[in-house]
């Protein structure tokens, strides 16, 4: 038994150093997505369905959110305070919407950030699946250290994006644990928003197992060192089943004339 | 194989013994984990910018490089700018896009070339091929300053590269380099000597093959400039840089300075030149009509002759080439060809670079050393980007107050002293001013509310009065049978931790004051060497006389009185002395001479005078005036009898400054050329910090005494702190062996804060606070990324308060918590309730953190305390946290009822639905529940104006959240309003409680006599934990 122990031990060592060494790009996303699940059962997800919370340390909120997205793209992301359901983003097959916070109804995104949506479905269920086919490219650029870690640093050209009428390229960095490939963190500068032109990082750990998958539950989104979000997943469902109707843009109702 | 495996195992155990027993040493970021540090700019008076860099295509990108503060980026038109380059040397000569592929390529050659006194120095060219996001050094270590890139817009693999080379001594490393292979491989095409540097090199826009380069002939020392020589030349070549002439028809005779040269992008055979010359008839602009066969002078204005070294550059509207702007102390503007000039709009002195719009010549933009500034009318109005914080400081100091300010003085912008915290985040209003032209130290007296400040060479030493708004300038004066007394562009300036109105100064003598500068007496002799050699500025510049008193040598430039007794006090001289007195100035010792491996007359920057004993001292070295780019770092303990260096080679530059630890003698913070070095083990190992912290040369560090916080001056990112670096004082073997261990913090001050801040605008930096949460601080082992790994904080009863996320870095994690209960669960309605987004603090007490990684769990305690500022007592503060907790309670229960209403609801009118028979009974139940639900929570309306009538809910929520946010007892009316709230809130309950048993009752009899699905309902505690 101790020799068994030891004598493993020892496998992974050697393992590990040749892990180390030599890489190609296509090595370590080949191991990641084998060590997460396995390349060919990562093609047979067709839709992931989440539960779990969101922290914005900075307004001291810890709300639970809920999330389903099919591999068509249909999907749709909603958080909760005060027993109301608030879409942050939704997708029909057509339409792109979410909740409007003052009048609560529903409001279609504008036609960029929808044109943005769609193209970034290919990304699903994991980005590096199959990328060449979605037209990615990966490119090992070096090691770099995160949380202490030498990582892998994989450069991944996704689809172009829109940004205020312009297609501007789509490039997302992501660091590859040496010990068991899996990405620890991403780096992308934002493109809209207050933060336009600032780096953020996405810090994942807390990896489980769900359905046969390995995910990241815990998600912590930070820029210049501050954390300002972190999305802590409770349970994933891996091809769950869904009422579709759930996706579809609510009409607009008439406000009631009692006032 | 049994054998084999015998010995692998063998090998194997003695790899495991060995780790077990072997020291760990972390460095980097594998020690730091998630500290991070804290830049608050300023911004508003911005800092020096080098050079301006334009898209070709799509003018809503515009890059700056930056004197210290490395590369900034526009993607708005020059709205805002964001820092690309912050891992890197931060000291940029130039920024050059690919023409092919200028979205992705992007060169940047380091090292400023507008060469005055204070320059950092640049460490080679850079390639970022992802728009500046990631960069890539790609060569040319040596060259100190780059000053142009200039790429074949018809093949990019053609580039060539202008190295103006060392600024402080002979450098082979100058001329212009070529490359044919897009920067793989490089050939020197174009060198004169070790003296002359590439100040310009150009391409003509409609001919690749044609290049005009200027050489400069240049140096400097600590104590002198010369700009000028026989070398400087203007060059041209017609065969893509294998053959160069020079081309002075029509130039003056004799030595030449520094050359600017410009082509007219419209019509490539118009260049302009400005010459700096020995006769000042000849200085100024020259146009040639003609590729630079003749040229022809024009114009002799001040703006086209002040300071070559400082600006040369001339900008031609890439439309119209009879519009041209010269750099300069204002800038100016030619319409006519260069015939006549007028200023720019009214901005920061000192303009460096200007550059026009691609598409519309009336967009200008302007680097000046106080920020990039935009123009919509042709240079004539100047408005500043408000979002650059490159301040340089040359010092900082901090006061005792809470929060703590920071004062410094910096680069041609004054002194200024500002918050290291402000409601709302730090803001340029935020910072006030104590000083004009360059400023230095700034020092706050330790007692009284005044502040002292300098200007360059102590030619003002300010006494500022902050309650009277008063001046008093208290520089030490030369009295009968002094000599001339000789103040350092940065004259050093002290106060005493033993007599708060003691100030000292230094010239060449160390002057002290007991009457805060009213009266001074020297209490040293000449403690420099006093050379003849460097103590003649009146002729420094060169061709251009530059007798700014930048130059000024052999001074006395840093003095410690030690902490541990006033009589023991330190200085340190330009021109490398060490001098020590330990009876109060009577008698000094040069301790130089028994420092082992310091070069001769190296420049003491910094003495710092420990708090760990009367002997103990530090001092750092800077050699970079004299081209030595090695970091020299003592420490004595016997008055300066030896010195040991504590210097490794894991410091990549010269150093200025270093801190001591007040508590941990092994714990030291050193200032570099390139960042911020620490060391846990006395200076044995030597890690960079890079945690959001750039590589930006750090003047001066204190370490605030309340906080723990060190704060850093930096010549080129304002003021970086790093927020209480109190894990770094525990960091020991023991410790680093652990799995996990959690850092001693002081107890936690629960600030009782709620005031209104902000109203800066989005394009105006503000800058970040410290977070006031209670900080749980924690060292990992190993970065955690499979399994579980969460946190709670308990109070003594075990009764869960907060879940935080923990981060999982190796080395230090940081985890916050606002030390508040959860917002409580709020009434189900149509709209939001503003007031439930508050939840009361919890009270001062000990707390349980319990982090579970895996299978083990690791238990600490937190302690928090109140606000020793608060405005309650312990009575009243009990009697409002009983309060906050009673209406906190009636919000949930509220919540609690509704959900029961709402459950009762839809059953009845489910049953009725399914039953006719039911119809009845649940009707009327239905609605009686209805119309109590209106009168509990808001039905109808939204979150903005289409609002209705507040219920009980909404009053509720309101005054709870009105309660509970202030740090005040209730008021008189606060309490009343509750006595109608809760008047209104038992008449809801006991209305649900008559329905229930009446009209529900009725359809449960209903239920139970037809044998159908009975109502449930969750126990409060379950709805509640939901």
């Amino acid at each position: 038994m101790k020799i068994s122990k030891l004598a493993l031990a020892l496998v992974m060592l050697m393992t590990f150093s040749l892990s180390v060494s030599a890489q190609t790009v296509d090595e370590i996303i080949d191991n990641y997505l084998e060590n997460t699940g396995g390349k060919e059962a990562w093609t047979t997800v067709e839709g992931l369905k989440m539960k779990g919370k969101v922290q914005i340390p900075s307004q001291g909120l810890d709300l639970p959110i809920a999330g389903v997205q099919l591999k068509d793209g249909r999907q749709i992301s909603s958080a909760e305070f005060q027993g109301q359901t608030f879409v942050q983003q939704a997708y029909d097959g057509e339409t792109a919407w979410g909740t409007n916070f003052m009048t609560m109804k529903a409001e279609k995104s504008d036609s960029e950030a929808t044109e943005n949506l769609k193209r970034s479905f290919a990304e699903f269920p994991d980005p590096f699946l199959n990328y060449k086919e979605k037209g990615f490219e990966a490119e090992l650029v070096g090691n770099e250290t995160v949380d202490g870690v030498e990582t892998f640093k994989v450069k991944l050209t996704k689809k172009p994006v829109m940004v205020d009428g312009k297609e501007e390229e789509n490039v997302v960095y992501y660091f590859f644990d040496p010990e068991n490939f899996v990405p620890i963190m991403q780096e992308s500068v934002a493109k809209t928003g207050p933060a336009k032109g600032a780096k953020t990082q996405s810090f994942f750990s807390d990896y489980e197992e769900f359905g046969g998958f390995y995910f990241p539950l815990t998600t912590e989104v930070k820029a210049n060192g501050q954390v300002f979000q972190t999305v802590t997943m409770e349970t994933i469902e891996v091809n769950p089943e869904v009422d579709e109707a759930m996706f579809a843009m609510p009409e607009v109702v008439e406000t009631e004339e009692k006032k | 194989m049994k054998k084999l495996l015998c010995v692998l195992l063998l090998s194997t155990g003695l790899v495991l013994n060995a780790q077990e027993k072997k020291d760990i040493t972390l460095t980097g970021k594998q020690l730091f984990g998630a500290l991070s540090a804290r830049q608050i700019g300023p911004a508003l008076m911005s800092g020096r910018i080098t050079d301006l860099e334009l898209h070709p295509t799509n003018n809503r990108i515009i890059f700056a490089g930056t004197a210290g503060g490395g590369v900034w980026k526009s993607n708005d038109g020059g709205a805002t700018f964001n820092p690309i380059f912050d891992d890197h040397c931060q000291s940029i000569g130039v920024v050059t896009l690919d023409p092919k592929k200028p979205d992705q390529v992007v060169w940047v050659g380091t090292g400023e070339t507008w060469t005055r006194n204070s320059t950092s120095l640049g460490d080679g060219l850079y390639k970022s091929t992802d728009g500046g996001n990631n960069w890539e050094k790609i060569g040319f270590e040596k060259s100190d300053r780059i000053s142009s890139i200039v790429i074949n817009p018809d093949n990019t693999d053609e580039m060539y590269v202008g190295v103006l080379g060392a600024l402080w001594g002979d450098s082979e490393e100058r001329g212009v380099y070529k490359s044919t292979d897009g920067g793989i491989t490089w050939n020197k095409i174009l060198y004169i000597d070790q003296k002359t540097g590439a100040s310009d090199v150009v391409m003509d826009p409609s001919d690749s093959n044609t290049l005009y380069t200027s050489m400069w002939e240049f140096r400097r020392t600590a104590w002198s400039f010369n700009s000028g020589g026989f070398n400087s030349a203007l060059y041209k070549s017609t065969d893509s840089g294998k053959t160069w002439n020079k081309i002075h028809n029509g130039f003056p005779e004799g030595k030449l300075g520094r050359i600017a040269i410009a082509i007219a992008p419209s019509k490539p055979e118009i260049l302009y030149s400005v010459l700096e010359t020995e006769k000042a008839s000849d200085k100024g602009l020259y146009r040639s009509d003609d590729g630079g066969n003749s040229w022809k002078h024009l114009n002799s204005d001040f703006e086209l002759v002040v300071r070559p070294f400082y600006f040369s550059r001339i900008v031609v509207d890439p439309k119209n080439p009879d519009v041209v702007v010269k750099a300069g102390l204002s800038g100016s503007i030619s319409r006519d060809g260069g015939k006549t000039f007028k200023n720019l709009g009214n901005m920061h002195s000192d303009i460096h670079d200007i550059a026009f719009d691609i598409n519309d010549s009336d967009r200008m933009y302007a680097g000046t050393d106080g920020g990039v500034y935009r123009s919509w009318n042709g240079g004539t109005t100047m408005e500043i980007v408000e979002n650059i914080p490159v301040s340089q400081f040359y010092h900082i100091s901090v006061d005792n107050e809470e929060p703590y300010n920071i004062y410094g003085g910096l680069q041609d912008n004054g002194s200024w002293w500002g918050p290291s915290a402000s409601p709302g985040g730090i803001e340029a209003r935020d910072w006030k001013r104590v000083g004009v032209g360059d400023g230095f130290r700034v020092l706050r007296h330790p007692t009284k509310k005044i502040i002292y400040s300098e200007m360059q060479g102590a030619d003002n030493v300010w006494r500022y009065d902050i309650e009277r708004n008063q001046n008093n300038t208290i520089q030490p004066l030369a009295v009968k049978g002094d000599p001339k007394l000789r103040f350092n562009w940065n004259a050093p300036m002290a106060v005493s931790d033993h007599q708060p109105d003691r100030l000292y100064m230094g010239s060449q003598f160390v002057h002290v004051s007991e009457d805060m500068g009213d009266s001074w007496k020297k209490i040293s002799p000449d403690l420099t060497t006093n050379d003849p050699v460097k103590t003649d500025q009146s002729k420094t510049g060169g061709l251009s006389k530059d007798n700014s008193g930048a130059e000024n040598h052999c001074t006395i430039f840093t003095i410690a009185e030690s902490p541990v007794d006033e009589d023991v006090i330190w200085a340190g001289t330009d021109d490398g002395n060490v001098q020590v007195t330990t009876n109060g100035g009577k008698s000094w010792t040069n301790t130089t001479p028994n420092i082992a491996g310091l070069p001769a007359n190296t420049w003491c920057y910094h003495i710092e005078a420990s708090v760990h004993g009367k002997g103990t001292a530090y001092a750092v070295f800077d050699g970079h005036t004299k081209n030595d780019m090695s970091p020299y770092v003592y420490k004595t303990t016997d008055y300066g009898k030896t010195w040991t260096s504590i210097a490794t080679d894991q410091i990549e530059s010269f150093a200025r400054n270093i801190q001591e630890d007040h508590e941990n003698e092994n714990l030291l913070f050193l200032g570099t050329e390139l960042g911020l070095y620490i060391t846990v083990d006395g200076g044995k190992n030597w890690s960079k910090f890079t945690n959001n912290m750039p590589a930006t040369a750090v003047h001066f560090i204190d370490l605030q005494k309340k906080t723990n916080d060190l704060v850093m001056g930096t010549h080129g990112r304002g003021v970086i702190i790093i927020d209480d670096i109190a894990p770094l004082r525990q960091i020991d073997q023991e410790l680093l062996q652990k799995d996990v261990h959690f850092f001693d913090t002081k107890p936690t001050v629960m600030k009782e804060q709620n005031g209104f801040g902000g109203g800066s605008t989005e394009l105006q930096f503000v800058g970040p606070n410290p977070s006031s949460d209670a900080k749980i601080m924690y060292y990992l082992k190993k970065r955690h990324t499979f399994g579980k790994m969460t946190m709670k904080i308990q109070d003594q009863e075990g009764n869960v308060l907060a879940t935080p996320t923990p981060s999982k870095s190796k080395g230090i994690n940081i985890v916050k918590w606002n030390y508040n209960y959860k917002l409580p669960k709020i009434a189900k309605a149509k709209t939001v309730t503003f007031g439930g987004f508050t939840a009361p603090q919890v009270p001062a007490g000990t707390y349980n953190v319990i982090l579970k990684k895996g299978k083990q769990t690791y238990e600490h305690d937190l302690v928090l305390v109140n606000d020793p500022r608060s405005r309650m007592t312990d009575a009243q503060r009990i009697a409002k946290h009983d309060i906050d907790m009673k209406l906190y309670d009636m919000n949930q229960e509220l919540a609690y009822i509704v959900y029961g209403v709402d459950e009762t609801i839809a059953k009845a009118q489910t049953i009725a639905k399914e039953d006719p028979k039911a119809k009845k009974i649940a009707n009327k139940l239905i609605d009686e529940l209805n119309a109590l639900k209106e009168t509990m929570v808001i039905t109808s309306g939204d979150n903005y104006v289409d609002s209705s009538e507040p219920q009980l809910r909404e009053k509720l929520a309101t005054t709870y959240g009105k309660i509970v946010g202030s740090f005040t007892p209730p008021s008189v009316s606060d309490l009343e309003n509750v006595a109608l709230i809760e008047e209104r809130f038992n008449e809801a309950k006991a209305s649900f409680e008559k329905i229930k048993s009446k009209r529900l009752k009725k359809l449960n009899d209903f239920i139970a006599k037809n044998s159908l699905e009975p109502l449930t309902i969750k126990t409060m505690e379950e709805f509640l934990s939901e």
